[in-house]
């Protein structure tokens, strides 16, 4: 057990330091959360049609945006799951003697990394472009921590579907078909009330609402109320995942 | 002498279809250098997964060290290292890094790791690129990298898969030298997969054969030739006719197996071309006769693997050779 909790930290390590030798990736996915912030968020709400609780709308979906892009970070990882399939290196890792759902949750986790490495980049110019944020520390660390789990997750649900693929090209439709239906019938943009009752109905299966929910309290309402559930939720998600993702690795590797 | 590997009746089929292994018998000595040959598609790599306990046979045992891959596996994984066929070092961080990493995932202890690495990385002729991004490496490089990774533990056995494919002779000789090195200083034993010929031929003191799935010859790479017949000796003489005497006693010798004469030419079987050669030379000088030429040819592996697969090598590896080697470069 310690062998495995160390292998992915070694596995995380790993990440952070890819990450340090080509940051551009992380740069370049900023973009599209920063777009939503400065056009789509103005827009929209200045025509006030979404109730928000009496937050201004950009400040209402700047998580639901960030986690938007953190989330596809993770989904996309599953493909790295993939290329490494190609190449050799999941065949040398499995003949190492760490055991082997450490690696796939190992590197679930490590896109956890990279994920708060994108919300830091766009935390702070979310901040600069006038969002008010919840000024308590500790929510911001808790606010990072549900990210990185909620990414894990995710991370480890593209590797589950990495393994029914075969090429990385079909991988990648996936991937965006995946994200954006998850993205849409979430609480990212607009509050669950107002959604037609079948989208609600499917919204509560949606892991993304829970991280949405549990993010927004922590970092822009302040309200609490729904934070253990969004938690024990992530939770769930994350746990359900890393089982099937590991159990998916035998057929990734035959 | 200590077993390495022991394997019994291994056979593999893949989607209850593709018989990959059929009824595998093997046993190769600790400390040795062993080449698995056979053309592309002959089961090496799936003897190789099975071995390294990533892949379950279908039925049959083998063991590594005494341990049984399948029950055994985490075991054996603490004993072996393994480089597969394909590139298996992230691109994108450095040489030293790559090492790093897995000495972290192998457990070697905190003051151990530091002295490890540059060992691996002096050893393989890395020092000097050990910081710069591993993508900017050469294809020989790449390959020591990889070998750097698995020597890092200090192996009872290394699995190499197709160790030198795509490697200009000189790169592969230089890989070579090293894991000579590394196998006469730790006693490490070598499994190799390929299908170079002469890769076997140099490298390998043992040798086996294997072909859809079944060894088909084992052996040393002399031993193997050998069991051919021998090698062909042939004079060519200017003095006619040829004296029968001089071919009697020729025949006489106990290494000359058989002798046969074809106009000015005398043809001979025998065990040892070099070791003969001045014998018979003596020979026929003494019953002056001037020889013109004297051409010695020697059974190849490939020679061999015909006799005992039943057809070239070549034949059957060309196309999917090719197709293969590209699709290492395109991803390399």
């Amino acid at each position: 057990m310690l062998k495995a909790v160390k292998n992915m930290l070694v596995m995380i390590e790993l990440e952070m330091r890819r990450l340090w030798h080509d940051r551009t990736e992380i740069y370049s996915r900023a973009i599209q959360p920063i777009l939503w912030m400065t056009i789509y968020g103005p827009v929209m709400g200045s025509a006030r049609a979404i109730p928000t609780g009496g937050v201004p709308y950009t400040d209402f979906i700047t998580p639901g945006v960030m986690i938007q892009t953190t989330t596809f970070v993770s989904i996309l990882y599953g493909l790295t799951m993939v290329w490494e399939r190609d190449s050799g290196i999941l065949k040398k890792l499995l003949v190492t003697p760490a055991p082997r759902y450490s690696v796939v949750v190992g590197r679930s986790m490590a896109s956890g990394v990279r994920a708060i490495f994108q919300a830091l980049i766009i935390l702070p110019i979310a901040f600069v472009i006038g969002v008010s944020f919840v000024p308590n520390p500790a929510y911001f660390l808790l606010a990072l921590i549900v990210i990185f789990f909620a990414s894990g997750g995710f991370a480890a649900a593209s590797i589950l579907i990495a393994s029914f693929m075969k090429t990385r090209e079909r991988f990648m439709g996936i991937g965006q078909a995946i994200t954006m239906p998850l993205f849409f019938a979430s609480n990212a943009l607009y509050p669950l009330q107002i959604m037609p009752s079948i989208l609600r109905e499917f919204s509560a299966y949606n892991p993304l609402s829970y991280v949405v929910d549990a993010v927004r309290g922590l970092l822009i309402t302040g309200s609490l109320s729904n934070l253990l559930i969004d938690l024990i939720a992530i939770a769930i998600f994350d746990i359900i995942m890393f089982i099937l993702a590991s159990v998916s690795l035998r057929r990734i590797i035959e | 002498m200590d077993i390495a590997v022991q394997i019994n009746g291994l056979t593999k089929v893949y989607n209850g279809k593709v018989k990959a292994l059929d009824g595998v018998n093997l046993t190769v000595e600790a400390g040795e250098s062993f080449a698995l040959l056979g053309p592309n598609g002959a089961g090496k790599t799936t003897l190789m997964r099975i071995l390294t306990t990533q892949i379950k046979p279908t039925s049959g045992e083998a063991y590594v060290f005494g341990l049984n891959v399948v029950h055994e596996g985490s075991k054996v994984r603490e004993l072996i290292s393994y480089v597969p066929q394909e590139m298996s070092v992230w691109t994108d961080i450095s040489g030293y890094e790559n090492l790093l990493v897995y000495a972290k995932i192998f457990d070697i202890p905190h003051h151990e790791r530091e002295k490890l690495i540059y060992e691996a990385l002096e050893n393989m002729g890395l020092i000097n690129v050990k910081d710069d991004l591993v993508r900017t490496y050469s294809g020989g490089m790449i390959r020591r990298l990889e070998i750097a990774c698995a020597m890092l533990i200090k192996p009872r056995i290394m699995f190499l898969d197709e160790p030198t494919i795509g490697l200009d002779p000189a790169a592969r000789k230089a890989v070579w030298e090293r894991l000579n090195v590394f196998k006469r200083e730790y006693g490490v034993t070598i499994f190799f997969n390929t299908h170079y010929m002469d890769e076997a031929d140099l490298y390998a003191d043992d040798i086996a054969i294997i072909s859809q799935g079944k060894i088909v010859a084992r052996g040393t790479s002399e031993g193997l030739k050998h069991s051919l017949g021998g090698e062909l000796i042939t004079f060519t003489v200017e003095n006619l006719p040829i004296n029968a005497e001089v071919l009697g006693e020729i025949r006489k010798l106990h290494f000359v197996k058989d002798i046969s004469v074809n106009d000015t030419n005398i043809s001979m079987l025998v065990y040892n071309a070099e070791d003969s050669l001045s014998y018979i030379m003596d020979i026929l000088r003494n019953e002056k006769m001037s020889v013109n030429k004297v051409s010695i040819s020697k059974p190849t592996l490939d020679d061999v693997f015909l006799k005992y697969a039943g057809m070239r090598f070549e034949e059957k590896g060309r196309i999917s050779d090719v197709v293969h080697t590209r699709r290492m470069i395109k991803k390399g």
